[in-house]
């Protein structure tokens, strides 16, 4: 009786093990060539300004069947920002906005993720910018997996979007003539690392 | 008026000049011709907090370093001031607070040989501001007001160009501010510089630092402005009467040739910058 006892056990165990090895999400890593991470942030009011980020990576560990596994990190060289003009990118790279020199990356951590649709979720994170760490949510949609026709790579695409107060994180300078609210954009490819 | 105080041409100019002359005025009641001068180191912290707004304690950033340094230096001149501090003492006291304030704000930054050697420049201008001083003229406000109001102008104005807008911004209300302590001195000296006057001058060191260290401004072009330092000097040898017309003709040539290094120091960075400034 013993014996089948532990035979059963022995058993269960290795199942249970082979499904959820079955089920561990893949690791991927960010495109840098098909990621963009844009924002959007009113200026005066007249219009809406927008930027990018040139330097972006990150690993993504992906699970389409377990949405609730997977995860991303993303780091951000500040110091890529780019609106297309220069002396305005000077100025964003000052203590005023991002301050480069003390705080070089910005960073994103996944905490959660839910599944609100069978395309979309909200992914849940920590954003890390000006040294302050605050939880922030986006709203993904997944575009598709599979093997890319150009690269010949497994690839995964989701678009992101979402909304963060800067002088939360200490970006306090120009608020709100320049506007608080940011309008977050996000584009994403990661191919299987 | 919520939208003028949010000008930011208003906010580092036309208000702290406000500010200060009612500042000074207050402090003149309150504490005598000796604590006076607190009312630009008070006024620039004002400004701070309406432009920037008040940072965190304590602060992960230098902009954050530099507004509470301010705030001990306002401390520890008021302070020295209050007791009477005068002398070799005070020099020292204003020294040491400079050099701990600059250090803890750019020790992040030192990380190559021109930073080093910035670090360096900086601290020499501290020492001069601390020490620089005139035995026989230590009391006189004027000379080193002009000296103040040349170098926030400098800073001002190179960080305006060199697209770091809330720098120009705290050093024009600094000068501005300065501007509203000369109202209340002029044509009659009637306050005492002090330890306060000092840190205020420690102040615009800190500026300059911050611009130098931390942003892409052309703050090389600030040595250009440095021989406003010698304007106390300057004012000890003019050879004008001792007599309340000399004095008042002393302070205004003084106050005007020590802002000339300084326009030239501005015009340099503008040169320097190829002519375009950013869009803000």
């Amino acid at each position: 009786m013993k014996k089948m006892l532990f035979a059963a056990a022995l058993f269960a165990t290795t199942a249970m093990g082979a499904v959820s090895a079955g089920a561990a999400p893949v690791a991927y890593k960010l495109d840098p060539a098909h990621t963009a991470v844009v924002f959007v942030v009113n200026h005066l009011g007249f219009s809406n300004a927008i930027g990018r980020f040139n330097t972006v990576a990150g690993d993504v560990a992906f699970d389409k069947d377990a949405v609730q596994n997977n995860t991303v990190n993303v780091v951000i060289d500040t110091a890529s920002v780019d609106t297309n003009h220069a002396k305005r990118d000077e100025h964003l790279k000052s203590p005023d906005f991002f301050n480069v020199k003390e705080f070089p990356k910005l960073t994103f951590k996944s905490t959660k993720v839910e599944k609100t649709g069978d395309k979309s979720g909200k992914l849940h994170g920590e954003l890390t910018l000006l040294g302050v760490t605050k939880p922030v949510v986006l709203d993904v949609t997944f575009n598709k997996d599979g093997v890319s026709p150009a690269s010949k790579q497994d690839t995964v695409g989701f678009s992101a979007r979402g909304k963060i107060k800067r002088t939360d994180f200490g970006m306090k300078y120009g608020a709100p003539n320049i506007g608080d609210e940011i309008e977050l954009i996000i584009e994403a490819e990661a191919v299987k690392a | 008026m919520t939208d003028l105080i949010h000008d930011p041409f208003v906010q580092s100019s036309l208000l702290p000049l406000l500010l200060s002359v009612g500042a000074v005025g207050l402090l003149r009641l309150v504490g005598g011709r000796r604590l006076a001068v607190l009312g630009i180191a008070v006024t620039f912290v004002a400004v701070f907090a309406l432009v920037v707004g008040v940072p965190a304690l304590p602060p992960p950033s230098s902009m954050g370093k530099l507004f509470w340094s301010a705030v001990a230096g306002l401390l520890i001149g008021g302070a020295a001031d209050a007791a009477g501090l005068r002398g070799r003492a005070a020099s020292a006291l204003v020294a040491l607070w400079l050099a701990v304030s600059l250090g803890w704000i750019a020790y992040p930054a030192l990380d190559s040989a021109v930073a080093g050697v910035t670090f360096a420049l900086l601290l020499a201008v501290g020492g001069w501001v601390a020490f620089g001083r005139l035995p026989s003229r230590s009391e006189s406000p004027a000379a080193p007001a002009a000296v103040l109001l040349a170098l926030a102008l400098a800073v001002g104005g190179t960080a305006l160009i060199g697209s770091s807008a809330s720098v120009a911004q705290l050093a024009l209300g600094l000068a501005a501010a300065t501007g509203g302590f000369l109202l209340w001195n002029w044509p009659v000296e009637r306050h005492a510089w002090g330890v306060s006057g000092q840190a205020a001058l420690g102040v615009v060191v800190l500026l300059a630092g911050v611009l130098s260290l931390f942003t892409q401004a052309q703050a090389a072009v600030l040595l250009l402005a440095l021989p406003a330092l010698l304007a106390d000097r300057l004012r000890a040898a003019l050879p004008l009467p001792e007599t309340g017309f000399g004095r008042a003709a002393g302070t205004a040539v003084v106050t005007v040739l020590a802002v000339v290094p300084a326009l030239i120091a501005i015009g340099a960075a503008y040169l320097l910058s190829g002519g375009e400034a950013s869009p803000y």
